[in-house]
């Protein structure tokens, strides 16, 4: 199975909800397409071509909008999903049902970007302490890590 | 009917990676398991965007110990991709070998831990000795046993020699023969076997569906290994063969890691004897153009997978990490599961966290009571060697080839 055996079973299935689809480097394909989609998409690599291995998920912070990234792979190749959810309305569907393995993956998202990862079976944090600030998300690019002043009992 | 729960961890000094645990009980049967991470977060991935490239190089190396070279050659060569740089072959060559004589050492660590945590500690005390042959050959190599900081951009930073090509070779001579060694007490010591033997079960369609990667994947007989699927540096023309097991548990774990020890002297041996001649590393650029790029790697443990995204400066946009341990969590709590209490130790260490190695502090809690019992780890394993020792042993039970 090359890549463009799969670039183009993807391209014949999908159809118009492929918004685009590149093939940058050997064995790396992205794909983009739009969050509601995401669903079927992720349904379709597994049955079609086994991309059971979900190697992670990624998120990024794109100003407007958060990209997340799935990166799935099978013995030939590695498949990334983009899509773009709005910074203003953050909220993306859980694949836990099709690849139970996400579910760590999809945990991290809402501790670190506030992504709100809809029907995750298990949606409490992951990686911040206890104690942790709402509202504030680590990996948001204008989230800023300042250092508590030095307090030093018994001085004043 | 009284069901306990089992707090394990979360916080000791001496583990790379605290985790806490929680086992649902019912006698001795663990019916659930939980797991809170975070306790060792850094915000490594946070800080990276504030570093340039070369910075992070040596950042990257610092996520791990053990497995110190995967993360920063996995950045590396993602990086390397980003700034269409064709490293130096001489450089690939003794990367890959910086990079298997770490799995050399990781893997007989871990079956010193398996040894130990199943009651032998005979095994343990020869698997760390022998250890030493290969530490002191990285430290030959790179001038440090851990932390070896053999990549850049471009190829590697330190060249060997023909002196140093001999000893890693009369290295590999003498580790060769201590691996056939430990082969044959696997085979012929029936107390060994039949503990490993049906602990800490994962089914292929289990290790599949939970994403589990590596020897774990790999002993439940799905062959999957990055090196060969996906080949990077020079693995594309090494001699190797992908180890897999059938038997879906600690064992095949076990037998998983040993073939791929003796895989790894193989290939060791070739590119000593296959370096090319040249310049050891080419000069590389300090900005990278806007591009992304997905670098995978085969850790001792497993995949293990850098994203990297530039933006045109000399600093990354977004690096994201995910290392080896993490992807096997969610196929550990269903090992746990159905388990005993007594296997803890073991299936925990059969994906080789380095979480049981040292003290950790377990309280046990009777729900009706709300009693509370503190052991240590130790505490626990010594008492899983005595429960072990009054049951009846497993018999009819083989090394598996």
């Amino acid at each position: 199975m090359t890549d463009e055996n799969i670039i183009n079973k993807i391209k014949d299935t999908l159809q118009s909800k492929v918004i685009e689809i590149t093939n940058p480097a050997p064995r790396r394909i992205f794909v983009k397409v739009n969050r509601e989609n995401l669903l079927e998409t992720v349904k379709f690599l597994k049955e079609q071509f086994s991309f059971t291995h979900l190697s992670t998920i990624t998120g990024v912070d794109k100003g407007e909008n958060f990209e997340v990234l799935y990166h799935f792979a099978n013995e030939f190749s590695v498949v990334t999903i983009r899509i773009l959810t709005p910074r203003a309305e953050p909220k993306i569907p859980s694949i836990c049902e099709i690849i139970p393995g996400a579910i760590l993956y999809e945990r991290e998202l809402p501790d670190m970007f506030g992504i709100i990862v809809e029907n995750i079976p298990d949606s409490r944090t992951l990686l911040l302490p206890d104690g942790w600030p709402q509202g504030a998300y680590p990996l948001r690019k204008d989230w800023k890590y300042e250092r508590p002043p030095e307090i030093i009992p018994g001085e004043e | 009917m009284a069901e306990f729960q089992v707090p394990i961890g979360p916080q000791h000094p001496a583990l790379k990676e605290p985790i806490s645990l929680r086992m649902t009980l019912d006698g001795e049967v663990i019916k659930d398991a939980d797991l809170k991470l975070g306790y060792n977060h850094r915000g490594i991935e946070k800080l990276a965007e504030e570093r340039n490239y070369i910075q992070n190089l040596y950042l990257t190396e610092r996520i791990c110990g053990i497995c110190s070279n995967s993360h920063a050659m996995c950045y590396c060569q993602g990086v390397e991709k980003l700034m269409e740089l064709e490293p130096a072959r001489r450089g690939l060559f003794i990367r890959t070998l910086v990079a298997e004589l770490e799995r050399i050492h990781s893997h007989l660590l871990w079956l010193g831990i398996a040894g130990h945590e199943a009651g032998f500690d005979t095994f343990f005390m020869y698997t760390w000795r022998d250890r030493e042959v290969v530490m002191d050959l990285l430290e030959i190599i790179s001038g440090n046993r851990v932390h070896y900081s053999i990549n850049t951009f471009g190829g590697a930073r330190r060249d060997i020699d023909d002196l140093q090509k001999q000893k890693i070779l009369d290295g590999m001579e003498v580790l060769r023969n201590r691996t056939n060694y430990y082969l044959n007490i696997g085979v012929t010591e029936p107390t060994f076997i039949a503990r490993l033997s049906g602990v800490g079960k994962l089914t292929k369609e289990q290790a599949v569906s939970l994403c589990a990667v590596g020897p774990t994947l790999r002993a439940s007989g799905v062959p999957r290994d990055v090196r060969k699927d996906d080949p990077y540096a020079v693995y594309a023309e090494l001699p190797f063969e992908v180890c897999t097991a059938d038997s879906c548990d600690v064992l095949g774990r076990a037998v998983v890691r040993i073939k791929e020890l003796i895989e790894s002297y193989k290939m060791c041996e070739y590119l000593v004897k296959n370096l090319p001649v040249g310049e050891i590393k080419v000069k590389a650029p300090r900005r990278v153009k806007e591009n992304e790029v997905i670098s995978r790697y085969e850790a001792p443990r497993g995949e293990n997978m850098h994203y990297i995204k530039s933006n045109g400066t000399d600093k990354p946009e977004r690096l994201k990490v995910r290392a080896p341990t993490l992807a096997n969590y969610a196929a550990t709590i269903e090992m746990l599961k159905h388990g005993f209490v007594a296997d803890i130790p073991l299936i925990f260490a059969a994906i080789d966290p380095c979480i049981c190695c040292a003290e950790r502090s377990v309280t046990l809690i009777d729900s009706k009571t709300g009693e509370e019992k503190r052991m240590f780890f130790s505490q626990l394993r010594k008492w899983s060697i005595e429960y072990y020792t009054k049951k009846p042993k497993l018999t009819g039970v083989t090394w598996p080839f």
